[in-house]
């Protein structure tokens, strides 16, 4: 009688039991658990942390943030990411940091899941996702081993990226009836005819600095000018004609441009635009807000947005950040669901209204956030010519792209002639591919 | 025999934290970067997963022009500091070895912006530099004189500036402490042998300090050719290369080119360098207190 009893209560509790898994929620298993991610002082982080204790209170696990400056970021997921257990869950990594990560081995691949159905959302829409981004910023493997392509998967979800975008002034614009540039002649054109227009006024404010930003302003120009740094086989070609024009296309930038543009790093450009001494910037899209914001900014409401202009193609650039699961993290799972929650399209919203960059199209059209940032459509728009591959993401990248930032400073400051220093950057970056092996097959 | 043993191991035992001590912090990471030099050693990889190359990255560094232009760069850079600051650090240091009525509030505020942080310095000095809302430009410009492009075309000189307001402070104070306990009784027969100012500060004053200014000098130079975070804020190396000392070509080489080896490597070849600057300076004032030693036996034997 006991026994048959017992079985009785234990068949029971079993049932209970397989029922309250049946009808569980996807994050039941985890409340209560603590991730700790790492993500970039920036402000598309800065608006995540807004949102973050929504993702909290509806599904029970906590979030701790190590807010890092983004190059100081770089070095402490180094040695992070290289121990046997780090400390962190998740985090977010700067998009030519995804070479180094993949190729060591440290980024967990995200299809094991995306096939799991207890993790998996199914209403998650990943072709939503715009493909720029995630060919830049998560994929690795295919094309050229960093590309979209057969052989590729996804090893990050793109989250606070950027691309490029014209910003104008159109009080400026409208008194002297200039038309915005569409096109790269129009573009110059333009730029060297506001300091006639309006004496003291630079046309475009660009980085130029010595290093990252001046290779990053010249490479802004390249893609849509035709050119790329290597052809299929890896050989440099950023000394062709396309590389040329794209370096003259930045020096009479600069030549047009405020005082002192020459020594301008991204913070100078933008400040110089917020100032109101130039009339035009070429940037990432991740000023928008500031630009409106009273407190920095001396052009508040008297900025017009346009696409990125035109050479012989369309190619914005693609960037930022994008987040990752590392191979060594304690919390894989929870971490996935963080990381599928922040980038699902309800989170995507949540960030775009908060301030942040958003990763998806429809974030993009959506109404609501378009009535509270209205350049939110153009920016849509311009993504949709997002260039992936408008500089190489390979681990040597940070070597060539510092020689052909140090050359291109020389050709703004001291006159080097721009074929001779195109030419000079082009043999030392086939040293530097020969010694990583780049030419091995050839 | 027992006693004579604990005698004898007595002092070593005492030295022994230190000695530990100076292994762990000093040798050890001294050690492994020297071990790291010979070594391809991207940061993503443990040191135990690296490849030996032999000095591989010391023959590299010594074929390529842009570490050449950063050496000479340091080598501008470095001397110019020191020789400025050495000059007008002791300059103000003589000036002000008087009573002055607050004279410690005076000194308090020369050493101020020694206290203040690099970074701060930077950013600080690059804001002064902008060529347009900068301090210096909107001066010049409200003097009807033509603004300067001190981060462009100048930027060397720019940051030199920067180095030697910063840092001249550390000179005028050591110098000052040692013209104070200079002693008086030989300046005061100068005095009455009726030397004038410039013979006292030439004859006496110098001559008795030198000890202490060549090891500011030399703590300056190696401080010098070691600066990072000034020039990294204000021009990040640039123009060009026109301002990228070794330290920061070791920075970018290890974070930016991601290049542990031959960071490793430069920075030894730093460490040579400084090494040798280091004893060619102590041989010098070894042969100079050699030499007024003779001169002292001299007189002493002539009288």
């Amino acid at each position: 009688m006991l026994k048959a009893l017992k079985w009785a209560i234990t068949g029971a509790v079993s049932a209970v039991m397989l029922m309250t898994a049946a009808l569980a929620g996807p994050y039941d298993e985890y409340v209560g658990e603590t991730l700790y991610v790492n993500f970039p002082a920036h402000p598309h982080f800065d608006a995540v942390m807004r949102i973050l204790p929504e993702f909290t209170k509806e599904t029970g696990i906590e979030v701790e943030v190590d807010q890092l400056p983004y190059l100081k970021m770089r070095e402490r997921q180094t040695l992070e990411l290289g121990q046997d257990e780090g400390d962190y869950d998740l985090v977010a990594y700067v998009v030519f940091s995804k070479a180094d990560y993949v190729f060591a081995d440290q980024l967990e691949n995200l299809a094991r899941y995306f096939m799991n159905p207890m993790l998996s959302d199914p209403a998650y829409d990943p072709d939503d996702l715009i493909d720029g981004y995630v060919y830049n910023i998560g994929f690795a493997g295919g094309n050229k081993g960093y590309l979209e392509g057969k052989t590729g998967s996804l090893f990050g979800i793109p989250y606070g990226s950027e691309t490029s975008v014209l910003g104008y002034r159109m009080d400026i614009f409208e008194k002297h009836g200039l038309k915005v540039p569409e096109t790269y002649d129009e573009l110059l054109e333009t730029a060297c005819k506001i300091p006639e227009l309006e004496p003291g006024m630079g046309g475009l404010s660009s980085r130029a600095a010595s290093g990252h930003h001046a290779s990053h302003a010249f490479l802004l120009h390249l893609a849509p000018l035709g050119g790329r740094v290597f052809d299929d086989q890896w050989n440099p070609i950023v000394n062709n004609e396309q590389g040329v024009a794209a370096a003259n296309a930045l020096k009479t930038i600069v030549d047009c441009g405020p005082e002192g543009a020459s020594s301008f790093g991204f913070g100078e450009a933008l400040g110089s635009f917020l100032n109101g001494d130039t009339a035009m910037f070429l940037d990432t899209t991740v000023v928008a807000g500031q630009i409106n914001d009273p407190s920095k900014s001396k052009v508040v409401g008297k900025v017009g947005w346009a696409m990125h202009p035109m050479g012989v193609r369309r190619g914005s650039q693609t960037g930022g950040f994008g987040i990752g699961i590392p191979r060594n993290a304690a919390h894989k799972e929870s971490a996935f669901l963080l990381m599928q929650w922040l980038t699902s399209k309800k989170g995507d919203k949540l960030v775009a209204l908060a301030g942040g960059n958003p990763s998806r199209f429809s974030t993009h059209d959506d109404a609501d956030v378009n009535a509270k940032f209205p350049h939110m459509a153009t920016f849509g728009e311009a993504l949709k010519h997002a260039d992936p591959d408008w500089r190489p993401i390979i681990p040597v990248w940070g070597k060539i792209n510092a020689d052909l930032g140090t050359t291109l400073s020389k050709v703004l400051t001291e006159d080097l002639d721009i074929q001779t220093a195109l030419d000079g950057v082009a043999e030392r970056t086939r040293a530097i591919m020969e010694d990583a092996g780049y030419y091995t097959w050839q | 025999m027992k006693a004579h043993f604990l005698n004898r191991v007595t002092p070593y035992a005492f030295l022994a934290p230190a000695g530990v001590i100076m292994v762990i912090a000093l040798l050890y990471p001294l050690g492994y970067m020297i071990y790291g030099s010979f070594r391809d050693w991207d940061p993503s990889q443990n040191i135990s997963e690296t490849e030996f190359v032999g000095i591989k990255n010391y023959i590299t560094l010594f074929f390529d022009p842009a570490f050449h232009e950063s050496l000479s760069v340091t080598l501008i850079f470095a001397g110019s500091v020191v020789i400025a600051e050495m000059a007008i650090g002791v300059g103000l240091a003589l000036l002000l070895d008087r009573n002055l009525r607050g004279m410690s509030i005076l000194r308090t505020l020369f050493i101020l912006p020694m206290m203040i942080a690099p970074v701060v310095v930077g950013l600080m000095w690059r804001y002064m530099y902008h060529p347009t809302v900068g301090t210096f430009n909107r001066t010049l410009k409200s003097m009807g004189l033509q603004g300067v492009d001190w981060l462009g075309q100048n930027a060397l000189l720019s940051v030199i500036i920067a180095d030697i307001w910063q840092w001249t402070p550390f000179i005028f104070i050591l110098a000052l402490a040692a013209l104070q306990s200079l002693p008086r009784s030989a300046l005061e027969a100068a005095r009455i042998d009726g030397a004038t100012p410039w013979q006292q500060i030439w004859y006496i004053k110098l001559p008795l300090m030198m000890p202490v200014l060549v090891v500011t000098g030399l703590l300056r130079l190696i401080d010098a050719f070691k600066v990072l975070e000034v020039i990294l804020v204000m021009t990040e190396g640039g123009p060009g290369l026109s301002t990228e000392i070794v330290a920061l070509r070791i920075s970018r080489t290890a974070t930016e080119f991601r290049e542990l080896g031959t960071a490793a490597a430069m920075s030894n070849y730093l460490l040579i360098l400084l090494l040798i600057l280091t004893l060619a300076m102590l041989a010098f004032t070894r042969i100079q207190e050699a030499r007024t030693a003779r001169l002292a036996r001299q007189v002493q034997e002539e009288s």
